[in-house]
């Protein structure tokens, strides 16, 4: 899939998971009369997207399968973020 | 609890390990090569030319025909400055020139008197000639009777000094037409003194016209804050016009990044009034210079040259100018913030 219809599809899903959001347009986001960098926000979903798969492993037991799960967990979140910065605000 | 062992005995752990960790690094070189072909810059702004509007005279403001926040049109009226003093200075000058135009036909008249002056004065000495050389020829005929006594030497006296008077009458007379003729001059004094006078009326008319001031660009009225009634110096800036005929975005891009900036390059610029709107513009310029801490000191002295021992540089950002495309007039503000992404974007597919 081209990244153009994925970031559609992507952006699609967001609006619809959260009624109204707030990716496209500029790559700054205002919180509080304060802008936020674009990295900011994939950093924060790369943070969010580890500490979810973390509890989906154990769940289903796949975490007893890992070893070095601190370096392989940090790495699956830095790949959901520039995943994320590729689809959403790359070139 | 179960304890966790941060290194695991496990080969197919060890494998998603190193593969995560590859593909994160991998991706991460990837990504930050990216981003440095297209850079970007979230600390820009929107910018625009201005015009700090005076007038080259001075005067009480009379007339203000516009209010802040207004949008004006090339060659509307601004404001007007009390036209009095400068009607005065006009008619002074009129009044001037037209001294000066009658000295002209003054000297034009006498110019014609010393040129019929002189004529007489050639005329005179052409009748002492004929005077002297009748004077001449009597002593050389009554030489001869006075020398076999003809006639009384008392008259022949008289005939030489009546010659040495003819001469002295032709030289006066010569003299006398020398002068005349040097004495009839020309108008080139008076002349001179129209043309200046002239110059001045054009002067005093043209600081009259600039007592009312017109739009010089089509724009937006911004910092006024005075009434009719304020007294203002020559050229006192009264109020700024932003000109809205063009429009700009200022980014500042780390100069390591400035290779990937080529003049023409598609820009997208969000300006954060209305952050969802994407601006298209093309890089116009590069600012080719900015001042350096490092460098600024005072010109004929020494360099001031820090003493140093930091290792990590941030590195210099340069501006770079970006014409925006025709849009809508309510995102532009000049100041406003605004994200430049370079080559990329929602405006550049």
């Amino acid at each position: 899939m081209r990244p153009a219809r994925l970031r559609l599809s992507l952006s699609g899903l967001c609006l619809v998971a959260t009624g109204g959001c707030s990716l496209r347009g500029a790559p700054s986001f205002p919180v509080v009369g304060a802008y936020f960098p674009d990295w900011m926000v994939c950093g924060l979903i790369g943070i969010g997207t580890a500490v979810g798969l973390r509890v989906v492993f154990l769940l289903t037991g796949i975490d007893a399968l890992l070893s070095f799960r601190l370096f392989t967990y940090v790495a699956l979140g830095v790949i959901a973020a520039l995943t994320v910065w590729t689809l959403v605000f790359g070139p | 609890m179960q304890r966790i062992h941060v290194s695991g005995k496990k080969p197919v752990g060890t494998i998603i390990a190193v593969l995560c960790v590859g593909a994160a690094v991998v991706f991460g070189i990837h990504v930050s090569h990216e981003d440095s072909t297209h850079p970007s810059s979230d600390s820009g702004t929107i910018d625009a030319e201005v015009v700090h509007v005076a007038s080259t005279v001075g005067g009480r403001l009379k007339e203000l025909d516009v209010s802040v926040n207004q949008h004006v049109h090339k060659g509307d009226v601004l404001y007007r400055l009390d036209p009095e003093p400068y009607e005065l200075t006009v008619r002074q000058a009129q009044a001037n020139l037209d001294l000066a135009a009658a000295e002209v036909e003054n000297q034009t008249r006498l110019l014609s008197i010393k040129t019929s002056n002189a004529a007489t004065a050639d005329d005179q000495v052409v009748r002492a000639q004929t005077n002297r050389d009748l004077a001449a020829r009597t002593v050389q005929r009554l030489q001869t009777l006075a020398g076999k006594s003809y006639i009384p030497w008392q008259q022949y006296d008289q005939a030489r000094v009546a010659l040495h008077d003819a001469e002295v009458s032709l030289a006066q007379s010569r003299n006398q037409s020398v002068a005349a003729t040097t004495a009839i001059g020309d108008l080139k004094s008076s002349i001179a003194a129209r043309e200046a006078s002239q110059a001045a009326l054009d002067h005093a008319r043209y600081e009259l016209r600039q007592t009312t001031v017109i739009a010089p660009v089509d724009g937006y009225v911004t910092s006024l804050r005075v009434k009719t009634g304020e007294v203002l110096a020559p050229s006192q800036v009264l109020f700024t016009l932003i000109a809205d005929d063009e429009w700009y975005a200022m980014a500042n891009i780390r100069e390591i990044n400035l290779g990937a900036v080529q003049i023409g390059d598609c820009v997208t610029v969000h300006s954060m009034i209305d952050r969802r709107t994407p601006l298209r513009g093309h890089v116009e310029s590069i600012g080719w210079g900015v001042l350096s801490a490092d460098s600024a000191g005072i010109a004929r002295s020494l360099p001031i040259v820090p003493r140093q021992m930091d290792w990590v540089h941030v590195a210099q950002r340069f501006p770079v100018r970006i014409r925006l495309e025709k849009t809508s007039p309510l995102l532009l503000r000049l100041g406003a913030t605004a994200t430049v992404e370079i080559r990329h974007g929602a405006a550049c597919p």
